[in-house]
């Protein structure tokens, strides 16, 4: 058993920290939470150019069927950085989506330009009430001349204004499921509202379907399957969130040591007082177990074995940890740490908002708990 | 990064299961919680003995299979999980002959390693005192050279199995020069608890078990060759020997069979027609503690995993001490609380579920963050060790 990285897993890691450490920068940060794209053009530009978005794609659609462990290692250094973007959505929610389950025509269409960097997009299928189930979805494709024609509405759409595609997932009036077509970003009948949210002014969108139309070409995989191909990719995603979690939690451990360390209050460090030592330990704790749980079940998913037990726990354990690990991180930054001029606040941001994506701690324990026959 | 068991320790998972199995069929062992802690037998350290699975990972040299630690986590999770009565060979195994090993003279080596080897030989720890708990370093009962031997004279607290061991390993004061600093003033020895002027006294614990007990040292004498590494050293030496005794699957299964017995409990019995275990918040509280133990698991094989690359977990071991047992409070609690007043029913009384074990298990409880180092102490060591913090700045 080797909990180590390996010598490509450490480059990896290591340029990963290099690049957030040259490309991020409290300003840019800031500047993006207030930003209506959400998410820096140039520096996604430059993610494309080292070849992060082609990882997990195959060659032949342009990609370079990497590991996703080295995958791993990049969400976490993005966790780190607190730089947002539309990697997620576009990668797996939408990428790996469209190559597991779509026609060569479809693969063919788009994979080439998510591999290159030249596609955003993002997968809409959440009501309006945030909630994780089929059964409250609120778009609705009805079969019209052959085709089709989408109304509803989905939420906590992630750069759905900026995207150049949309996946969305419709419940079919004429079946029994939920069916995923690849749409336009722009196609007629699209209407995207940003939404302010904890992220900032340009990441989450309300997006409307007026009669959006759509021909069966547009469908990935078989009509009516499209919910269980969205459940498919969820240990990906959740590993990938999980990761996030990690990298957030060194960064906010990074900032509460420097400060307890630096802090002189009674005539000496913070960091003398056994309580503060305490509280430092709690984080570390959180940080570690959380390290191993996501690593673990990151290595489970590059060695194809099944995790659904071990997905949920990584991102119910990572959701929670950082978000405590936040939260104790304000407790010893005090005053400074409380202001907008510190960074700990972009990461209680993430951590809360991270919390809740893809399902958030009770929702990742009725998985455990299924999957433990109770 | 790898977490794939290789095949042989595959397989040695399977020859332990099949093991503990067929001794638990035998029905003549006692099987339960706390077993490597409180449930000893002799007869059945010997079948562990001739199924080769004492010393494992000692050197080949020594008596041992030359298996590394990863390798007796294995063995040890399947044990604990089915609560094997592991407490008359545990200690010896896990502490006294790594110390004899890395410390001990050859006379010790020959002396006892073949005998702990063979379950023929229990040893019991005497480390703390009624005024050295937390603070060993404040230990006073004393060793003092006269012509071949030492003369102990003092007290040791909390022993367990004191009144089954056949030996002591005993940190004892050999320098008593106020100008010595503390830390420099002890040894380790070994100590024939059958010699004149030791008394054993029971220590009944909160569970209402004897498991602890007073030891009484009354001018005993222990001969010189039974000094283990060098006089004046047994701090440091204990020290070494702590990271592996903190290191162990036992922080976090001494009552592995609670979970079991929660889970079975909740399945088969109802409420308003349907089974505990379909109540969402039921599942929920499960489930947490299912995750919490699934990550201590990682943790405990990542400490091992460190030992097995010659590193010194010096804080890890700590932190993972820390998280485990802070977990098996949780369990108890937890436990006893969704089975309701049933599960407040102690072993032996007519109508406890699973003959008492969870109510039992809570009223173990409270040691298992407390014994082998209190959570707190270890979260000093690793804000000191691990996180560099409280040092004095240059």
């Amino acid at each position: 058993m080797d909990f180590n990285f390996n010598e490509e897993q450490q480059m990896v890691y290591d340029s990963t920290k290099k690049f957030f450490e040259k490309e991020t920068s409290g300003t840019l940060l800031r500047e993006l939470m207030e930003d209506d794209k959400g998410y820096s053009p140039e520096v996604w530009k430059k993610m494309a150019e080292l070849g992060w978005m082609g990882l997990l794609f195959k060659e032949e659609y342009g990609g370079f069927e990497g590991s996703f462990l080295d995958f791993a290692l990049i969400l976490e250094g993005m966790g780190k950085s607190a730089m947002p973007s539309p990697f997620l959505s576009t990668v797996i929610l939408t990428g790996l989506i469209i190559q597991d389950n779509g026609s060569e025509e479809l693969k063919k269409e788009y994979l080439p330009k998510i591999a290159e960097g030249e596609c955003i997009s993002t997968l809409a299928f959440l009501g309006r009430k945030g909630l994780y189930s089929k059964s409250e979805l609120e778009l609705e494709a009805k079969q019209v001349n052959g085709g089709y024609r989408i109304s509803g509405a989905a939420s906590f759409v992630p750069y759905a204004h900026v995207a150049d595609n949309i996946l969305c997932a419709a419940k079919t009036t004429d079946s029994e499921g939920v069916t995923l077509f690849m749409l336009d970003g722009k196609a007629a009948g699209i209407e995207t509202i940003n939404l302010h949210s904890i992220s900032g002014k340009g990441v989450d969108c309300l997006v409307n379907f007026r009669d959006v139309q759509a021909t069966p070409a547009q469908i990935v995989g078989e009509a009516g399957k499209g919910w269980e191909y969205i459940e498919a990719q969820w240990p990906k995603v959740a590993v990938a969130l999980s990761c996030e979690c990690v990298g957030g939690m060194d960064r906010v451990m990074e900032l509460a040591l420097n400060h307890v360390n630096e802090r002189i209050q009674f005539g000496k460090p913070l960091s003398a007082l056994q309580v503060v030592q305490h509280m430092c330990v709690d984080m570390a704790m959180k940080l570690e177990t959380s390290r191993h749980t996501a690593h673990y079940a990151a290595w489970q998913i590059n060695e194809g074995l099944d995790c659904t037990k071990e997905a949920a726990i990584a991102k119910s354990w990572c959701g929670e940890a950082f978000k405590v690990v936040t939260k104790i991180g304000h407790q010893l930054t005090g005053g400074i740490g409380f202001s907008e001029e510190f960074d700990l606040f972009l990461y209680t941001r993430n951590a809360k908002k991270l919390e809740l994506l893809f399902g958030d701690g009770s929702f990742q324990r009725a998985i455990v708990a299924d999957n433990i026959g109770l | 990064m790898d977490f794939k068991f290789t095949e042989e320790q595959v397989q040695f998972r399977e020859e332990v299961k099949e093991f503990v199995t067929t001794e638990k069929e035998k029905g003549i062992f006692p099987f339960g919680n706390n077993c490597w802690m409180h449930l000893s037998s002799m007869e059945f350290s010997k079948e562990v003995a001739k199924n080769g699975l004492i010393g494992i990972a000692w050197p080949k040299e020594h008596g041992g299979r030359g298996m590394g630690y990863v390798d007796r986590v294995i063995m040890l999770e399947e044990m604990f999980r089915a609560g094997a009565p592991v407490a008359y060979h545990f200690m010896a195994d896990r502490q006294v002959a790594p110390g004899i090993i890395h410390f001990g003279s050859d006379f010790l080596k020959k002396e006892f390693l073949p005998k702990i080897r063979n379950a023929e030989v229990c040893f019991c720890l005497l480390f703390s005192e009624p005024d050295a708990g937390s603070d060993l370093a404040n230990c006073r009962t004393t060793a003092v050279e006269e012509g071949d031997y030492y003369i102990v004279n003092g007290q040791k607290v909390w022993t367990s199995n004191g009144h089954i061991a056949d030996y002591g390993w005993a940190l004892v004061k050999t320098n008593l020069d106020p100008a010595v600093s503390r830390y420099n003033a002890f040894s380790e020895m070994v100590i024939d608890m059958k010699s004149p002027g030791v008394t054993v006294r029971p220590l009944i614990n909160s569970a209402g078990a004897h498991s602890f007990n007073e030891v009484y040292f009354d001018n005993v004498k222990v001969p010189k060759e039974y000094l283990v590494g060098t006089k004046d050293n047994g701090f440091r030496q204990i020290m070494t020997n702590l990271d592996f005794e903190r290191a162990g699957i036992e922080r976090l299964m001494q009552n592995s069979l609670t979970l079991d017995s929660l889970k079975d409990y909740v399945k088969t019995n109802d409420k308003g027609g349907k089974p505990l275990s379909q109540d969402p918040l039921i599942r929920d509280s499960i489930a947490k503690l299912e995750i919490e133990f699934e990550v201590g698991k990682l943790f405990i094989y990542y400490v091992a995993s460190l030992l097995d690359k010659g590193k010194i977990p010096s804080y890890e071991a700590a932190m993972g001490k820390t998280f485990c047992t802070l977990y098996e409070a949780k369990l108890a609690d937890v436990a006893t609380t969704l089975m309701g007043l049933p599960g407040l029913l102690m072993p032996g009384s007519p109508e406890a579920p699973c003959n008492g074990m969870a109510c039992e298990d809570y009223l173990w409880s409270p040691s298992y963050t407390l014994q082998g180092g209190v959570v707190e102490v270890l979260k000093n060591i690793v804000a000191q060790r691990g996180l560099k913090l409280g040092r004095k700045k240059k």
